[in-house]
């Protein structure tokens, strides 16, 4: 597999999603058409590319596809780049839509957890307890009070054909699960967790580290869900680690007392058992 | 009127060192002005921020092309001609590099002052954030503020204990600062250097970037390829007849994630000789 | 055959690709009628039923780029929630073609306000006057998006009710004229990733003039002018019908001493008016406009040389600032020597009705202020 990005980029030191746009793309190969709408740079890549309104991430894709087959370029892959505002906020309508429509087209997020391109304000994606520019922590908060939207279990409820999770963390599973989507029809989506050391606040060099913590504490499990119903767990260790190995390195959780830490321990060890009891049976129960 | 241009990157400052600057000026009951250059600049990416200081208000809102003082927070950026194209004649250039001013290799009709900020910052804050580590020399050298103004304008910026590391910054940037003398190098061709990298896309070379760099040890790497997989920039490229990697320098923002994810520490990371 | 069935035959005969849209009142049938026409298979035609009017206006711009030949539709409150991605479809410079069947905001009759707060969108506007208009205008509205000196989206907009829903005779042309008449569409250039030009890869945003692509932009909108009427020609040609010259249609005018200016379904009303008015003698003859962007600033002029008064109806208003149409008339005359009495009628708003009497009404106080007579500047209908 040759590299499809173009670098050096404009993305900052150390970025997450400039590896994830890295390895998606790179799994990906040359036959697509990349959608882009406002996010942070993360890596150019040597594809055409499309790039739309915030809002229109869904509605873009939709139309590229419906173009292509027009066209008679059906073989062409229409293949959404997107962050978590795009994904999570702004643009879930349309994405919705898209994926009750079942539109033949791939979704790739790259979720760095807040509004990293305007400086790390608040999104669906933001866990709980981080700390962002619109989260700050005082006498009247604690960061963000409300936890993070579980986006692959609501676009799961779509009936979609393929909905995965992923990490920059473990780049063969990640390329894995892009090389699978490539071989099936139909709305696409794969959510790629992507730590970003100006927002999370963490030495550069620890990107893969807190990736990596971020999946085996059961904070962001590697899953992924065929057609709303059948569930495979990717990544099973026998025993989780801690969350405050994937919480204490980043200054954005830094404020968390100790009731708060483990309020999160607990509510991944819970969700973590649930999804031992999905892969199981091999399925969800939506 | 006075008219300074700041020069530096992404996480150095430049922006909150020019709001220093005009609220310390503010607070000698001056009038001023603090204008950054925001395009969509990410950490380590060129920017520059300017500041106007006048007896009466600031009324222009266009940016400053023709500065009498150019501060430049950044040792490599230091090194270019561009940081003193436009200035005034007569004008003043501080820098940030360990070399005293008499080894500037820029040139033209301005003074030169330096200081090793960024060794400064390290001690002092632990972190190469310079733009406080730069402001004690501003103080010293230009004698248009009090240095007094200026820590009176860090407590603003950074109350309780973060304010009185960048004071020990300041004072010790006052202390250290060496000139101002005349530039050595009288004639220099204006460089024709966009040093203010706008929007989004490739860049050319951002071996500038880069406060630490990777050192690979040839001799301990397995050919893991770990650093390979993850460099986010594909700055790490891999000989597969050797199997060994080699680094492309100009891709390498030096974020210092290879060093750190490889099993054997093949990759150190080492500072940035300017 | 309704004003909404003339704009989905129109759909059919330019052989659209994709379409899509979402339905509102008064153009919810349109989403009917190309639902039916995508469900019988006429031709190969996709329609894709979506959620919201914003992304019905990404599905066509998406679409549009890639090659294929567009149309979508909405009305009042629909296009306002459009407005974001029209500006992006209008600077990609993607010849998607829309109708807007218009509905006011105050209340859900027509005005023009909801394509009149269009206008910074970079697209090109036109307003129609029956159901013939519709399929003709729409043919024409892609002949001259997709042509390649233009390349600009276009909208043609239409009354809500009184046309989209009111029925009457529509010719409808043979499909194998419109098919050699409009040639399919051509993305340019090509997106297609083994046709594409790898240079543009690297391209990224920022450096040079912020300010050229809003001049780029301007001018190819000004040159819609040329184009049009070259299209209208040529459509007369083959088809035999045309309306003025594609910027304005013009109505007892040859001898006129005053024109009323007026657009959409009330232009209808006003040439009754006029007719009306010759038989008691008065000099009096309409000019409807047909283009609002780009303005026939030139047809004005021109007139301008020769009438006494112009009245202008408008149908829409920007609160606190008055009729935009007739700013932009005064505006295109304000250094010309020769020019006549204007005044200014407020009419149409919310759905109100304006009757041939309220035309008679306004032929003869443009008549009085034309010749002197004390007339107030602006008079609500």
């Amino acid at each position: 597999m040759g590299e499809l990005t173009i670098t050096p980029g404009s993305a900052c030191q150390g970025c997450g999603a400039a590896l994830a746009a890295r390895l998606a793309f790179k799994a990906l190969g040359s036959n697509v058409i990349r959608h882009g709408i406002p996010c942070c740079p993360d890596s150019t890549t040597k594809t055409p590319r499309f790039s739309t309104v915030f809002e229109g991430g869904g509605a873009q894709l939709t139309g590229t596809s419906r173009g292509l087959k027009a066209i008679g370029r059906e073989d062409v892959m229409a293949v959404g780049f997107y962050g978590d505002g795009g994904t999570y906020d702004i643009g879930f309508q349309g994405l919705s839509a898209a994926a009750e429509r079942n539109e033949n087209i791939m979704v790739i997020t790259k979720d760095n957890e807040a509004y990293m391109n305007t400086g790390n304000q608040r999104s669906g994606a933001t866990p709980k307890y981080a700390r962002t520019s619109t989260n700050p922590v005082g006498p009247r908060s604690r960061g963000k009070p409300r936890p993070k939207k579980n986006i692959p279990f609501i676009f799961a409820a779509h009936y979609v054909p393929y909905v995965g999770t992923a990490s920059v963390g473990f780049p063969e599973d990640l390329i894995s699960k892009v090389n699978y989507m490539k071989t099936i029809k139909g709305f696409r989506m794969l959510i790629i967790q992507s730590p970003c050391p100006v927002g999370w606040r963490y030495d550069p060099a620890k990107t893969i580290e807190i990736a990596r913590a971020s999946v085996q504490s059961g904070i962001w499990p590697l899953y992924e869900i065929m057609d709303g119903k059948t569930f495979k767990l990717n990544y099973k260790p026998k025993e989780l680690k801690p969350v405050t190995e994937y919480l204490t390195p980043q200054a954005r959780f830094r404020h968390m007392t100790e009731e708060e830490v483990a309020d999160i321990q607990e509510t991944a060890t819970a969700s973590w058992e649930n999804l031992l009891k999905a892969d199981e049976m091999g399925r969800l129960i939506i | 009127m006075i008219e300074i241009r700041l020069h530096g990157r992404g996480g150095q400052g430049a922006v909150t060192a020019s709001r220093i600057i005009a609220t310390a000026a503010y607070e000698e009951g001056k009038y001023s002005q603090a204008i950054p250059m925001y395009g969509t600049e990410r950490r380590g990416a060129p920017l520059t921020a300017f500041v106007r200081i006048d007896d009466v208000r600031v009324r222009e809102r266009e940016l400053v092309h023709n500065p009498e003082i150019s501060i430049v927070l950044d040792p490599l950026i230091a090194k270019q001609q561009a940081v003193v194209n436009q200035l005034k004649p007569g004008g003043l250039v501080i820098l940030n590099t360990a070399y005293p001013p008499e080894a500037v290799k820029i040139g033209g009709d301005f003074n030169v002052a330096t200081v090793d900020a960024t060794t400064i910052a390290l001690e002092t804050l632990g972190r190469p954030i310079t733009n406080t580590a730069i402001l004690g020399a501003f103080a010293k050298v230009t004698g248009l503020l009090k240095v007094e103004s200026i820590e009176k304008a860090i407590k603003k910026f950074f109350p309780g204990r973060l304010g009185d590391m960048n004071i020990a910054a300041v004072k010790r940037s006052y202390d250290e600062v060496k000139g101002p003398i005349q530039a050595v190098v009288k004639e220099a061709p204006e460089q024709k250097v966009d040093i203010h990298v706008g929007g989004y896309g490739v860049l050319k070379d951002v071996s500038s970037w880069r406060v630490f760099t990777p050192e690979i040890d040839v001799d301990k790497c397995i050919g893991c390829k770990t650093c390979w997989i993850f460099c986010p920039e594909t700055a790490i490229q891999w000989d597969e007849e050797k199997n060994k990697p080699w680094i492309r320098f100009e891709a390498c923002k030096g974020c210092g994630l290879c060093a750190n994810e490889c099993p054997v520490n093949a990759i150190k990371m080492v500072r940035v000789e300017v | 055959m309704v004003g909404n069935k003339a704009a989905a035959t129109a759909v059919k005969l330019a052989k659209v690709q994709v379409a899509s849209a979402f339905p509102i009142t008064p153009q919810t049938t349109i989403t009917q009628y190309l639902s039916e026409m995508y469900a019988a298979g006429e031709w190969d035609f996709d329609f894709v039923n979506v959620e919201g009017e914003l992304t019905s206006q990404v599905v066509v711009q998406a679409a549009s780029r890639t090659g294929a030949r567009t149309f979508t539709c909405t009305s009042g409150p629909g296009l306002l929630y459009m407005h974001h991605p029209m500006q992006t479809t209008g600077s990609s410079r993607l010849p998607v073609v829309m109708a807007v069947v218009h509905r006011g905001y105050k209340g859900m009759q027509p005005d023009h306000s909801d394509l009149m707060s269009q206008q910074w969108t970079g697209w090109g506007h036109q307003y129609v006057e029956h159901a013939q208009e519709i399929l003709d205008s729409v043919l024409m509205a892609y002949k001259v998006a997709e042509d390649p000196r233009i390349r600009i989206p276009i909208a043609v907009g239409y009354d809500g009710y009184v046309l989209s829903y009111t029925a009457e005779p529509v010719e409808i042309p043979a499909q194998e004229e419109v098919d050699k008449w409009l040639p399919p569409n051509k993305a340019m250039p090509s997106v297609l990733p083994d046709e594409v030009d790898p240079s543009t890869f690297a391209r990224g945003w920022g450096g040079g003039d912020p300010q050229m692509p809003w001049k780029v932009h301007h001018e190819a909108i000004l040159k819609i002018e040329e184009v049009l009427k070259e299209t209208m020609d040529s459509f007369e040609k083959t088809f035999g019908r045309r309306y003025g010259n594609g910027m304005i249609e013009e109505y007892m005018m040859e001898d006129a001493e005053v024109a009323i200016l007026a657009m959409g379904t009330i232009a209808g009303t006003c040439k009754a008016a006029v007719d009306r008015m010759r038989k008691e003698g008065k000099k009096v003859g309409l000019i409807k406009l047909r283009s609002y962007i780009p303005f026939p600033v030139k047809d004005f002029r021109e007139w301008a040389k020769k009438l006494d008064g112009i009245a202008v109806v408008d149908r829409s208003i920007c609160p606190g600032k008055g009729g935009p149409v007739f700013a932009k008339l005064r505006d295109s005359l304000f250094d010309q020597e020769e020019k006549p009495k204007t005044l200014q009628f407020h009419a149409g708003l919310g759905g109100k009705e304006v009757r041939v009497h309220d035309f008679e009404m306004i032929g003869d106080k443009i008549l009085k202020a034309a010749k002197g007579g004390k007339v107030e500047q602006v008079t609500w209908v």
